[in-house]
């Protein structure tokens, strides 16, 4: 059943996100196909062109925030959701399954964005040397944390993945916690956003300032030999960022499943 | 055979005010229901719970035994009073969405009924009249062979004519194992199918008798809930 509710909100919001994705990436190519027209004459074009594409990518960054809301409350939460929670689907399909798509747009939007740069800077890369300039850079600072180097990639992805997903977990907590109040639910929403976020700060400055004091103590005392202290702190920083924000997102998703399966009240 | 539905002590409340008030109910399988009441008697709330849309503030109620869920949801057949289709997908997707999720879902006869109503499977949900998604969502509901249906006002937005065709779509389209309960205000249209009725004033059932008890009585439906309901 999950497969399905995944297809089907592929679908839904897939519908929103390519022509996006399209426009983003046409304004790009027109934007880089007057610039080169029009070399050595007058710039009016471009720069519209250019904005034009600014406010695309800006417009894409915004949807996919609003879309993952909307999708969260318009399907499940309003008129759409009699014919979502009927359906003989638990309700973690639901959230899951609408998480994963959000993630998917984000991962999207980012590699559409990266796509359109890629386009608007297309004779830069197609001079060779200033990629492998760029490729070298990376490569250095890889080798600085020696034979971890490939770790620190995969930390740094698994870090992106784990605060999208709790970014994503909070707004659907907060809008289930609304969904408890009888009335102004988006008043109540917009509380449990709040309440949340302070929650989650307090959490992490009571969970790094106090048992890590020693860490960054021992790091202040051994900071001469400070390039293998460095990288093994750097390692610490980005696990202890990955498994706070996944414990936090295990606790807004169990709020959010309890209300779903427990406390629900469409109006 | 266990009963289809049974309320025990079920209370619903928003905020202060109760809108359901220790039903207890029971009805067996294989009528056809008819529940009865003015506006804002508690109708859809009680359907609505059968559903799992609302949760009980007190009280429980069960449907072949279980309690609301994935396993009720499987074999009951819902009928909202509102517009739950979306705006963007066609008539053949929503069909193909029930295909995909409901085992017991039939698009034959969905696309049989779409046809003897007009309505063409490649037209979008957007632009079609309020009536017209009413008759779509009928005839999914309707296209289900489920072994509860609960339909909450199924008539109440459609002209006459589609009216009788739709309650004879109901009465054709279900197996006599099966339960229909129709909620609804308009009696004299209901009337003639109905073999059980439940009258339902205030959040408080005030009577669940079979249709032919009353009739032994000398009485119709429709002069019994204007007697009972008097205002």
């Amino acid at each position: 059943m999950l497969g399905k509710l995944l297809k089907y909100e592929l679908k839904a919001t897939g519908r929103t996100f390519m022509p996006i994705y399209a426009a983003m990436l046409i304004a790009a190519a027109v934007t880089k196909l007057i610039s080169a027209l029009t070399a050595g004459g007058s710039e009016v074009p471009e720069f519209i062109s250019a904005i034009v594409y600014i406010m695309i990518l800006m417009g894409m960054f915004v949807m996919t925030f609003v879309v993952m809301i909307q999708r969260f409350h318009k399907n499940l939460l309003s008129d759409e959701g009699y014919l979502m929670f009927t359906l003989p689907v638990e309700p973690w399909q639901h959230i899951v399954s609408k998480l994963l798509i959000s993630v998917l747009w984000n991962l999207g939007s980012l590699v559409a964005a990266f796509l359109s740069i890629v386009i608007l800077t297309f004779d830069e890369i197609a001079n060779r040397a200033l990629m492998l300039d760029l490729f070298a850079v990376i490569a250095e600072f890889l080798t600085i944390f020696g034979p971890t180097g490939s770790l620190v990639v995969l930390e740094i992805f698994l870090a992106g993945i784990a605060t999208t997903v709790f970014g994503i977990l909070l707004i659907y907590a907060s809008i289930a916690l609304g969904h408890l109040s009888n009335r102004h639910r988006t008043m109540a929403s917009l509380g449990a956003f709040l309440g949340l976020t302070a929650f989650a700060q307090i959490l992490f400055a009571c969970l790094t300032l106090i048992p890590n004091v020693r860490v960054l103590q021992h790091y202040m005392d051994t900071l001469q030999e400070s390039l293998q202290t460095s990288i093994a702190l750097f390692h610490y920083v980005m696990w202890f960022t990955i498994g706070f924000f996944t414990l936090l997102s295990a606790g807004y998703f169990l709020i959010t499943n309890h209300i779903l399966k427990k406390r629900l009240n469409l109006e | 055979m266990n009963a289809i539905l049974e309320c025990k002590g079920l209370t619903k409340s928003y905020g202060g005010k109760k809108a359901l008030s220790d039903v207890n109910l029971t009805i067996e399988r294989g009528r056809i229901v008819g529940l009865l009441g003015p506006n804002g008697s508690g109708k859809t709330t009680l359907i609505k719970l059968a559903n799992a849309l609302l949760t009980p503030t007190s009280g429980e109620i069960r449907i072949a035994g279980m309690k609301p869920g994935t396993g009720t949801k499987k074999i009951v057949s819902y009928l909202p009073e509102r517009n739950y289709l979306n705006d963007w997908m066609r008539v053949h997707d929503i069909i193909g969405l029930f295909r995909d999720f409901y085992g017991d879902f039939r698009p034959d006869k969905a696309y049989d009924m779409l046809k003897r109503l007009n309505i063409n499977p490649n037209d979008k949900l957007k632009t079609m009249s309020k009536g017209t998604k009413e008759k779509v969502q009928l005839i999914l509901v309707m296209s289900r062979e489920a072994e509860l249906y609960l339909l909450d006002e199924p008539i109440g937005g459609v002209d006459p004519a589609a009216r009788d065709y739709i309650l004879e779509t109901i009465i054709s389209n279900y197996n006599p194992e099966a339960t229909i309960i129709i909620s609804t205000h308009l009696i004299s249209d209901v009337e003639k199918i109905l073999d059980h009725v439940i009258f339902i004033r205030e959040g408080q059932v005030v009577l669940s008798s079979s249709v032919d008890e009353i009739r032994e009585q000398g009485k119709s439906v429709d002069g019994l809930f204007r007697e009972v309901f008097r205002c």
